[in-house]
């Protein structure tokens, strides 16, 4: 066992799987550019494009700034001040994850309560002035988004050592003055990983801007698909989109700049929050609340007394229990992929750290930002042709009719959804194994494991949180998912964002309601299994073998 | 750990191979068949020799039938569930919007498992004919109950319901006389405040087609550009419009007249009405919610039987529940709208305008009807 044996410069296993991988979930997006190349410029795309970029630049924008401001404040808050009533905030800022964006506009909406014959809207006939502009989009947007740079914050605030902190008191800055000069720059990659997230979701929303009529390229690519069934200019917008969220990762990139902070964690040293009273506790727990109230106990209270009016009057949907548990299971499936694709291309990039591996780690988080009809269709065409030719060969050779295998069934869809929320699984994984300090590795190679061994025996059990927190946000993001879905759902199989979707497009509310409040049930879960799998070892992140 | 290594090796293989095929595979459906590579290997279209007569008496029915269903979300699934009863077939119901179905149906080309496609709107009925999606199939029985003018000449088509694509007011702030035609949409003193729906949504694109027919390119362009002088809000969807006015965003919209039907028969007191447009010119334009059967399928008979059942009298009676009107002349209006039958109707012209379609939604974008 000669450690030291020739420089080695043979390209590692790993590293190439994790290229692979990634190129794999990437692929499908070549459909994309390839407009280009092969359509020429579309007479739509033209008309289309300059009013539909410039919307969704400030939809971008303004959500990156609001959820940066806001998830970053509440992080701060939690992390380093205690306050009556922290223990519950703390994981209840967890909770609007579970509302889409598209179910809050449809709660909004459904109180002008007036062309609808649902009689218990909370406020009915509200109005809000605006709703329906750039302010109202990037409202709604914020307040569902807020919670990814809250969590990956939060997580890195926790796993900061009380020590840089005293540090910086003992030269002279106040408690907030050292978490401003030291806490928050150590966070930064965290929090630069959840705007980003946000930022890219929000491109790639669609439900919520469609229906405040806010017409940014998703609705734009929408509306040329479905109106004008000119693929070729959906394609092309698209493109233009993808290019916007290349440069929203340029942006983190930039952000983050070349700062790689490792800090090991021990038990007990992990940052002891300080203590507010008087107003200042008021302050610091009511803001919060008032927030809680606004974005998730008022639409959730809302779709509860609209789906007890709907089952006291007999008119909820057939097939609602059926949805449910299509959409669980699509969910399920859809997070156990991601997971190995994230962390083979996370692991890939440990080992062997190349500029060949880190873009294609980079392609393949573009999918996050591609909304879910483009990837659908893209990934669509080579399943057809797949299936066709698979038919064929059944068919020429062996005599048999196989029908379609992968247009149209659970496959199809599954692997548009990885190609899609592969970069949330991605961030999360990678966020937590760049804590894991390379020297462990090293070590552990040293003492003869191998790769694989590395990965399984050394990063697994560190990284479980990591893993947990990516299958967590890919379930609840598949929960939610509408276009894709819309189009490669298998045999006529509603989900639950179907049905909600279908009826609130016609303001059939009653409808909606029910499959609505279950959505938001439904990814309450793995929300409360998250804030559960925080709090084990209280306040402190991995536990590390003692003795 | 003597496994391990072998184990990678494999990996390494496998996986790139994997891999590489699927690219390969992306790469060659992409350069090959562009981006319509769906209908390339669709059947061609029908010969035009009219359609296929088919016979359901003592029809052997087949086990099961693919339905492509635009209309799953008026909930009217019982009406199908009716004939699985009656017959034994089990009917797979695919639910989505008649764009969504269509370009599914086009991506699928002649591997669709679809037999039957069911729309709310002719414009995507007419989409699906023209890439030859559809087979033109007539039998005595729906001879018999949709009369001429609400299906296809040539089969590809045949109306279960009718609806008005009509003015409709607010009842406090709209005198009544004020609105008396489509023009009216353009009367300055609703300026900014009118209301219609997307260009993409196929109510708008067969109304303005049809336009196009019997008002000629020009006249409709005009007509259009005079509703985009006032302003509109755009909005998503019918019942969505008709809140807006109730609630005071807008005056004046355009909807469907069974959105307001269902609408007011939950609710007397709404206040919203619709405004009967040209009753002295060529009248409301009435479009059509309509079904055929794909081109493919192996169960025509059944398909047929299908569509005879949705035409009888019993079905019909499920389906206008919902405020629409029958394409079945025997069965009459449901009560509560009663008297909008004799509303005079400008029906739609589903032989010339279909071909108009595309001409109408680049009319509409040109416009900067978004």
């Amino acid at each position: 066992m000669d450690v030291a044996t020739a420089p080695r410069r043979r390209v590692s296993g790993w590293a190439v799987l994790g290229v692979l991988v990634a190129l794999g979930v990437a692929g499908p997006l070549v459909a994309l550019p390839a407009s280009f190349v092969l359509g020429g410029v579309d007479a739509v795309t033209l008309t289309l494009l300059p009013p539909a970029l410039g919307r969704s630049v400030l939809l971008g924008a303004g959500v990156g700034i609001g959820t940066l401001l806001l998830g970053g404040a509440l992080a701060v808050l939690v992390s380093f001040y205690d306050f009556p009533g922290r223990r519950v905030v703390e994981w209840a800022l967890v909770l609007p994850l579970a509302i889409p964006g598209y179910v809050l506009v449809f709660v909004i909406v459904g109180q002008f309560g007036y062309a609808d014959p649902l009689q218990s809207s909370l406020f009915g006939g509200l109005q809000l002035p605006g709703l329906r502009g750039p302010v109202g989009a990037i409202g709604v947007l914020t307040a569902v988004l807020y919670p990814y740079v809250y969590v990956l914050g939060r997580s890195a605030f926790l796993g900061q050592s009380r020590q840089s902190l005293e540090a910086a008191r003992s030269l002279g800055h106040g408690y907030l003055g050292s978490v401003w000069t030291v806490a928050l720059p150590l966070a930064r990659p965290a929090l630069a990983g959840g705007v980003a997230l946000a930022v890219m979701e929000a491109l790639a929303d669609f439900g919520a801007v469609n229906l405040l009529g806010y017409q940014a390229l998703t609705d734009a690519i929408y509306r040329v698909w479905y109106g004008a069934f000119d693929t070729t200019a959906a394609l092309q917008l698209a493109t233009v989109l993808v290019g916007l969220a290349l440069l929203a990762v340029v942006l983190e990139r930039a952000l983050r700049g070349r700062a790689r902070y490792h800090q090991s964690l021990a038990h007990g040293d992990a940052v002891l929050p300080r203590r507010l009273t008087g107003w200042r506790a008021g302050f610091a727990c009511g803001l919060p609340v008032l927030l809680l109230v606004l974005v998730f106990a008022f639409p959730v209270t809302q779709l509860a007394a609209w789906s007890v009016e709907t089952v006291l009057t007999g008119r909820v949907a057939d097939r609602l229990g059926e949805a449910a548990v299509s959409t669980l299971l699509l969910a399920a499936a859809a997070a156990a992929v991601a997971v190995c694709t994230s962390t083979t291309v996370a692991y890939g990039q440990r080992v062997r750290p190349t500029r060949t591996g880190a873009v294609a780690a980079r392609l393949a988080a573009v999918g996050y930002a591609v909304p879910g009809a483009v990837i659908a269709v893209a990934i669509y065409v080579p399943l057809v042709w797949l299936d066709r030719r698979l038919i064929a060969v059944a068919d020429n050779w062996f005599g048999v009719e196989i029908g379609l295998l992968f247009t149209g069934t659970i496959l199809g869809l599954v692997g548009a959804y990885v190609v899609r929320f592969h970069a949330q699984a991605y961030a999360a994984v990678e966020s937590r194994m760049g804590r894991v300090h390379p020297h462990l590795d090293d070590a552990a190679r040293a003492l003869g494991a191998d790769r694989a061994r590395v990965l399984t025996d050394v990063h697994l059990p560190l990284l479980w949180p990591g893993i947990a927190t990516a299958a967590l946000l890919v379930t609840v993001e598949v929960i939610k998912e509408l276009p894709a879905t819309a189009l490669l759902r298998p045999l006529g199989r509603d989900t639950l964002a179907i049905m909600t979707w279908e009826a609130t497009k016609d303001s059939r509310f009653d409808t909606a309601a029910l499959p609505a409040l279950l959505i938001v049930l439904v990814g309450l879960v793995p929300v409360v299994v998250l804030v559960r799998l925080w709090n084990r070892p209280v306040g402190t992140a991995p536990p590390v073998p003692q003795g | 750990m003597a496994a391990s290594p072998r184990g990678r090796l494999l990996l390494l293989i496998a996986v790139p191979v994997a891999v590489v095929a699927l690219v390969v595979a992306l790469a060659v459906a992409v350069l090959d068949g562009g981006s319509d590579a769906g209908t390339a290997d669709a059947a061609p279209p029908a010969p035009e020799t009219g359609p296929a007569e088919v016979s359901t008496d003592g029809i052997r029915y087949a086990e099961t039938l693919v339905v492509y269903n635009g209309r799953s979300h008026y909930g009217d699934e019982q009406v199908f569930r009716d004939f699985e009863a009656a017959t034994g077939v089990r009917l797979e119901l695919r639910g989505g919007t008649g764009p969504e179905l269509f370009e599914r149906l086009r991506r699928e080309g002649a591997d669709t498992p679809a037999d039957v496609l069911v729309t709310t709107d002719l414009a995507n009925l007419w989409r699906a004919e023209e890439a030859g999606l559809l087979q033109g199939v007539t039998s005595e029985g729906l001879r018999a109950q949709v009369p001429d003018g609400l299906h296809d000449v040539d089969g590809t088509w045949w109306a279960v319901s009718t609806r008005l694509r009509v003015p409709v007011v607010s009842t406090e702030r709209v005198p009544a006389g004020a609105v008396t035609s489509y023009e009216s949409l353009a009367d300055p003193r609703f300026r900014g405040r009118t209301c219609l729906r997307t260009s993409n949504n196929e109510y708008n694109q067969s109304l303005v087609a049809d336009m196009i027919v019997k008002r000629g390119p020009e006249a409709t362009e005009q007509l259009l550009r005079s509703w985009m002088a006032n302003e509109p809000q755009i909005i998503n969807s019918d019942g969505e419009m008709l809140a807006m006015i109730a609630g005071g965003e807008c005056d004046v919209g355009l909807a469907n007249h069974y959105y307001l039907g269902r609408t007011l028969k939950e609710n007397p007191a709404f206040p919203v009405a619709p405004a009967w447009p040209d009753q002295q010119a060529a009248g409301a334009h009435a479009n059509v919610s309509g079904v055929g059967v794909v081109a493919g399928s192996d169960a025509v008979p059944t398909a047929v039987a299908l569509m005879e059942w949705l035409t009888s009298p019993p079905a019909q009676e499920q389906i206008i529940a919902g405020s629409e009107f029958a394409a079945n002349p025997a069965v009459a209006p449901p009560a509560h709208i009663g008297d909008w039958a004799n509303v005079k109707i400008d029906p739609i012209d589903g032989q010339q305008a279909g071909p108009a379609l595309q001409q109408a939604v680049e009319m509409m974008l040109r416009v900067g009807w978004t």
